[in-house]
C-alpha cells in the first residue's frame, strides 16, 4: 500500500516538473517601444519564468504595422500598441482576445484603467484586446535659452524664426494629425479628400523648416543637442523630456492650445501567440512595482498603477483616434520625407 | 641474461631518454604551436591594419573626387545661376566618375537654396546610369549630409553614419547599406552655395578592398557604438534598422575593450557561434574617422578559419613526433651500449665468482676502480682470500680426520677398517685375476708381561717397533695393519703357495727376534702367526680373518711362537 502511494507521489512530482521543463524552453517574442522592456526588467522576468524573452524595438507606428502584419503576425507574441493603432490590428484579425483572468495584476491598476470598456477601442463585442500600460501626451519641448516665451501653438513648428532649429518626428500618421491641427481642421484624424493637398503642402513646409527628423527617443536627444535645436515635437512625451533633462539640457515643455495629441499604449497579443499563458504572465509582471518604477523613474513615463507626476490632467488633451487611412498617410509621408515636392507627393 | 640487470638498466636508461625526448617534444610542440598561432594572429592583425589603411585611402580618394567636383567652375556657376546645359555636362561628368568607381551609388549636386533641392543627380541602376531630372529631383535640406555639410568650410568632407538608405527614389542604392560623403561648394565670398554628395555602396566598397584577401577570410565592420554593419551572416547586420541591435561587443565579448576605447586592436579565437560556421581567429582594429562625421570611429575586422592555423600546427606536430621517435630509437641504442659498458666490471665479478665456485683461479678483478664496483671487487677479493684460507685449514682437518679414521694413531699403521677395505680390494682383484691373497694374523706372545712389568710406555714402544719392523719386512704393496692391542695383520698380495707364505711369516718372526731396545735394555718379544689364504681358507674378508685368527689361536695353544695355517674349508 505504501509502495503504491510512493509511486503516485513520484508520478505526481514528474508531472509537476514536466511543464516546468517545457516552460524553460519557452520563448516570448516581444515587440515594444524603447524603454518598455529594459534589459533588467526582462532579465527578472526570464529568471522568474525560466523563459527567454526576445525584444524587438520599433520606433514608429508604421514600423510596428509592417513588422506585425508581415507573415500574418507570426513573428511576435505580444506587442505594445496605442489604442488608436490597435483598431486596425483588430480589424485585420492580427490580435487575439486576452483572458484578463490570467493577468491578476490588472487589479493593481488605477480604477480608470480597470474600466476597460470606458476606454475607446479596448473592448470589442465584450472581448478585451489590450491591457493599458503607459500613456503620454505629445507636447512641445523647447530650449529655454532660445525660446523665451513657451510656444502656445503647434504652429510654432512652422515658425520661420525657428527654421533649421526644429526637430520633428518621422511618423506619417502623427505628422498629418499635427498638420491638420496647425491648419485648424475639425478633426486631426479624419482628413477629407479635398484636404490632402493642403496638408501635404503644410508638411512640406514643415520639412523645409526642420533641421532633422528623428525616430527614437535617444536619437531625438542627440539631435536636439547637436543641432542646438529650439523646438522639438515630443512624440514620446515625458520620456524625451526626462532624457533631455538627464542630459543636462535646459528645456521646457508646452501643451499647445490646439490640444496635445496623447497616446495610451497597451499590451496586446498577436493572433499567433505561442504561449498565451507566458504572454499573460509578461503583461501581469509589467504591472508590478519594479517595472512600474522603471517606467516612471527611469523612462519618465506614466504607469497605470499610480498617478502620473508627468501627465497634466488640466491641459487640453486629444486622445489618439484611428486615422481615416494610416496606409495613405504613411505612403505620402514617405515621399515627403524623401524630399519630394507636392506634385510628386500627391501622385497616385 | 634475458632479464638481466643489463637489460633492465638499458630499459631504464632508454625509458628516461624517451621520456625526456617526449617531454621536450611535447613542450616544443606546445611552444611552437603557440608561436605559430601568435604569429598567425599577428599577421592577421597586420592584414586588418592594412585593410583599415585601405579604407582610409578609399575614403580619401572619395574625398579627393568630391573636392575635384566641388572646385569645378561649372559647379559653382550653375549653383549661382542654374543652367540646364551646364547641369547636363555635370551629369556626364558624374556618370564618368561613377563608371570609374563601381562603389558609387549616386552623385549629386544639391543647392543650398530651395531647401536643399537636388540640381544634378545621377543614380546607378544596375549597369546603367540614370540622370534624374525635373519633378524627380528632391529637397534634401533636412538630411544631415546637406545641413551639416553646409556648415563646413570649403574643402572639408562630411561623412554620414553608415545606414540602410530608406530615401525613396534611389535606384540600385535603395534599401542598401550606404554612407554619404559630401563637401560644401562655397562662393568666392565664402557663402555656402550647395553640396556635392557621393553615396557610397558600403558592401561594394569593402568587397573591393578585400578582393585580394584569401578566400576563407571573412570581413567585419561595425560602427562607433559597435553595431555590426558587415558580417558573413547578413542577419547580424544593421540590427538597429530592424529594431534589434546586434553589437560587436555582445557577439564577440573580447571586442568590448576595443569598443569601449581601452585598446586599439584585438585579436582572439572565436569558437563557432550562430552566424559563424567554423571557429576562427579574428582581429579587429579601430579606424578613427578623420572626416567630419557623427560616426567618429569604425571597427574593421578580419577572420580566418582556425583550421588553417591548426594545419600548420599539425604539420609541426608530425615533424616533432618523427624527431621524438628517431631520438628515442637512438636513445635506446645508446642506453644498451652504456648499460653494457657500465656492467662490464660487474660481469667480471660474476665470472670471477663462478670460477671461484668451481675452485678455479679467479683471474683479474677490477680492484683498482675507485667507485662502488671497485669496492665490491676489493671486498670480493678479500672474501676470496679468506675463504681460501679457511678451505685449506678445513682440508687439513679433513685429512687428519681421515687419517684418524683409517690408521692407528700409535703405530700409524692402517686400522681394522682400512684393512677390511684393502682385504676386500685384494679379494676382488684376486677373484678377477685368478690370483691369491694371504692374511697373516699376528699376536705378540709376551706383550702382557712387558706391559705389566715395564709400563705402558714400554708396551707402546714395543708396538711401534713391531709395526716398523713388520712394515720393513714386507713389500710396499703389502699391507700391515694393527687391529688393536697386540694384534697385527699382514695382508700379502700374491704368494700362491703355502710355502712362500710360510717363508714370509717366518721372516716376520725372525725380524722380531733381536728384541726391542728400551731404556738401555732389550725387551724380548715373540709372535704367533695364523695364516689364511684366499680362496683356500675363505672367500670373504671376514672368513679369511676369522680363519687366520683361529689358526693363530691354534699356534698359541701349541706353545709359544710359531706359524700355523688355517684349516682347509669344508
Amino acid at each position: 500500500m505504501l509502495l503504491v502511494e510512493w509511486r503516485i507521489l513520484l508520478i505526481a512530482t514528474l508531472l509537476c516538473l514536466l511543464p516546468l521543463s517545457v516552460q524553460a524552453e519557452g520563448v516570448l517574442r516581444v515587440l515594444a517601444w524603447p524603454g518598455y522592456a529594459d534589459p533588467d526588467v526582462v532579465k527578472e522576468f526570464e529568471q522568474r519564468t525560466h523563459s527567454k524573452v526576445e525584444v524587438t524595438y520599433i520606433e514608429s507606428d508604421a514600423d510596428m504595422w509592417r513588422k506585425v502584419s508581415e507573415g500574418n503576425a507570426a513573428n511576435f507574441d505580444v506587442f505594445a500598441v496605442n489604442t488608436a493603432e490597435l483598431q486596425r490590428y483588430i480589424q485585420h484579425g492580427l490580435v487575439s482576445a486576452i483572458n484578463v483572468a490570467a493577468i491578476p495584476n490588472v487589479q493593481r491598476q488605477l480604477p480608470r484603467f480597470q474600466q476597460r470598456q470606458n476606454i475607446p477601442g479596448l473592448v470589442h463585442e465584450g472581448k478585451t484586446y489590450a491591457i493599458p500600460y503607459t500613456y503620454s501626451e505629445m507636447g512641445l519641448i523647447y530650449d529655454r535659452k532660445q525660446v523665451t516665451t513657451p510656444p502656445d501653438s503647434i504652429s510654432a513648428m512652422w515658425n520661420k524664426r525657428y527654421q533649421g532649429k526644429v526637430v520633428a518626428y518621422n511618423g506619417g500618421v502623427h505628422s498629418f494629425s499635427l498638420a491638420a491641427q496647425s491648419l485648424g481642421l475639425p478633426s486631426p484624424f479624419h482628413i477629407g479628400e479635398q484636404q490632402w493637398p493642403q496638408l501635404v503642402n503644410q508638411l512640406i513646409a514643415l520639412r523645409r523648416n526642420v533641421s532633422a527628423f528623428y525616430t527614437g527617443p535617444d536619437e531625438s536627444v542627440a539631435l536636439f543637442r547637436e543641432r542646438h535645436a529650439a523646438l522639438m515635437f515630443a512624440n514620446f512625451g515625458s520620456q524625451q523630456l526626462q532624457l533631455l533633462k538627464a542630459a543636462g539640457v535646459d528645456v521646457g515643455y508646452a501643451i499647445p492650445r490646439e490640444g496635445a495629441l496623447a497616446w495610451l499604449d497597451c499590451w496586446a497579443m498577436t493572433r499567433s501567440v505561442r504561449d498565451p499563458q507566458l504572454a499573460a504572465r509578461w503583461i501581469s509582471y509589467l504591472l508590478e512595482d519594479m517595472p512600474g518604477k522603471v517606467l516612471l523613474q527611469r523612462q519618465g513615463l506614466a504607469n497605470t498603477t499610480s498617478p502620473s507626476p508627468y501627465f497634466n490632467n488640466k491641459a487640453r488633451i486629444v486622445w489618439l483616434e484611428p486615422a481615416e487611412s494610416e496606409e495613405r498617410r504613411d505612403k505620402l509621408w514617405g515621399r515627403i520625407l524623401s524630399g519630394d515636392r507636392a506634385a510628386k507627393v500627391l501622385q497616385p | 641474461m634475458r632479464y638481466g640487470i643489463a637489460v633492465k638498466l638499458a630499459l631504464l636508461l632508454a625509458a628516461v631518454g624517451i621520456c625526456a625526448s617526449a617531454l621536450t617534444g611535447a613542450y616544443s610542440y606546445w611552444l611552437s604551436r603557440n608561436l605559430l598561432v601568435e604569429s598567425s594572429q599577428k599577421s592577421l592583425v597586420a592584414s586588418t591594419q592594412v585593410l583599415g589603411r585601405r579604407v582610409d585611402t578609399s575614403l580619401e580618394e572619395v574625398a579627393r573626387n568630391l573636392q575635384v567636383l566641388s572646385s569645378h567652375p561649372s559647379v559653382r556657376r550653375t549653383l549661382q545661376q542654374p543652367n540646364a546645359e551646364m547641369n547636363a555636362q555635370l551629369a556626364e561628368l558624374f556618370e564618368l566618375m561613377m563608371k570609374a568607381n563601381p562603389a558609387y551609388f549616386q552623385i549629386r549636386l544639391i543647392t543650398a537654396a530651395n531647401f536643399g533641392l537636388e540640381q544634378v543627380r545621377v543614380d546607378r541602376q544596375g549597369g546603367t546610369f540614370i540622370k534624374v531630372a525635373d519633378d524627380d529631383l528632391q529637397e534634401k535640406g533636412h538630411f544631415s549630409y546637406v545641413s551639416e555639410t553646409l556648415q563646413l568650410p570649403a574643402g572639408a568632407i562630411y561623412m554620414s553614419r553608415i545606414a540602410i538608405n530608406h530615401e525613396r527614389g534611389a535606384y540600385t542604392g535603395a534599401e542598401q547599406p550606404t554612407m554619404q560623403l559630401a563637401t560644401p561648394v562655397r562662393s568666392a565670398k565664402g557663402e555656402a552655395l550647395g553640396v556635392v554628395v557621393i553615396n557610397l555602396d558600403v558592401d561594394g566598397l569593402f568587397n573591393l578592398l578585400a578582393t585580394d584577401l584569401p578566400n576563407d577570410f571573412r570581413l567585419f565592420l561595425a560602427n562607433g557604438q559597435g553595431d555590426i554593419l558587415i558580417h558573413p551572416d547578413r542577419s547580424k547586420t544593421f540590427g538597429f534598422d530592424r529594431g534589434q541591435r546586434v553589437l560587436l561587443q555582445d557577439e564577440f565579448p573580447p571586442t568590448r575593450e576595443l569598443v569601449e576605447g581601452v585598446v586599439n586592436q584585438v585579436v582572439f579565437q572565436q569558437p563557432t557561434t550562430d552566424g559563424l560556421v567554423q571557429p576562427v581567429v579574428m582581429a579587429l582594429v579601430r579606424l578613427p574617422v578623420k572626416l567630419h562625421s557623427e560616426e567618429g570611429q569604425l571597427f574593421v575586422g578580419l577572420a580566418k578559419p582556425l583550421a588553417s592555423v591548426k594545419e600548420g600546427a599539425r604539420h609541426l606536430g608530425t615533424l616533432i613526433m618523427v624527431s621524438v621517435l628517431g631520438f628515442s630509437v637512438l636513445g635506446l641504442l645508446v642506453a644498451l651500449l652504456l648499460a653494457r659498458l657500465a656492467l662490464r666490471p660487474l660481469r667480471q665479478l660474476i665470472d670471477a665468482a663462478n670460477l671461484f665456485a668451481h675452485g678455479q683461479p679467479v683471474g683479474v678483478l677490477p680492484t683498482a676502480r675507485q667507485d662502488e664496483i671497485g669496492e665490491l671487487a676489493r671486498s670480493f677479493q678479500h672474501m676470496h682470500l679468506q675463504i681460501g684460507e679457511q678451505l685449506s685449514s678445513l682440508h687439513a682437518s679433513q685429512e687428519q680426520l681421515k687419517q684418524m679414521a683409517q690408521y692407528d694413531a700409535l703405530t700409524e699403521l692402517p686400522n681394522r677398517r682400512m684393512l677390511q677395505d684393502r682385504l676386500e680390494v685384494a679379494i676382488t682383484r684376486a677373484k678377477r685375476q685368478g690370483g691369491c691373497a694371504s692374511v697373516l694374523f699376528i699376536d705378540l706372545d709376551n706383550f702382557k708381561e712387558i706391559n705389566d712389568g715395564w709400563g705402558h710406555d714400554a708396551g707402546d714402544a714395543v708396538l711401534v717397533a713391531v709395526a716398523q719392523r713388520l712394515r720393513r719386512a714386507v713389500r710396499a704393496t703389502d699391507t700391515v695393519a694393527r687391529l688393536g692391542g697386540d694384534e697385527f695383520v699382514v695382508l700379502l698380495d700374491g704368494p700362491d703357495t703355502e710355502r712362500d707364505t710360510d717363508l714370509i711369516a717366518n721372516k716376520l718372526i725372525e725380524c722380531l727376534a733381536p728384541g726391542i731396545p728400551f731404556q738401555g735394555g732389550t725387551l724380548r718379544i715373540a709372535a704367533s702367526i695364523g695364516i689364511s689364504m684366499f680362496p683356500r681358507h675363505g672367500v670373504t674378508a671376514s672368513q679369511l680373518l676369522m680363519a687366520a685368527d683361529r689358526a693363530m689361536y691354534l699356534v698359541k695353544a701349541r706353545g709359544r711362537g710359531g706359524v700355523g695355517f688355517a684349516m682347509l674349508q669344508d
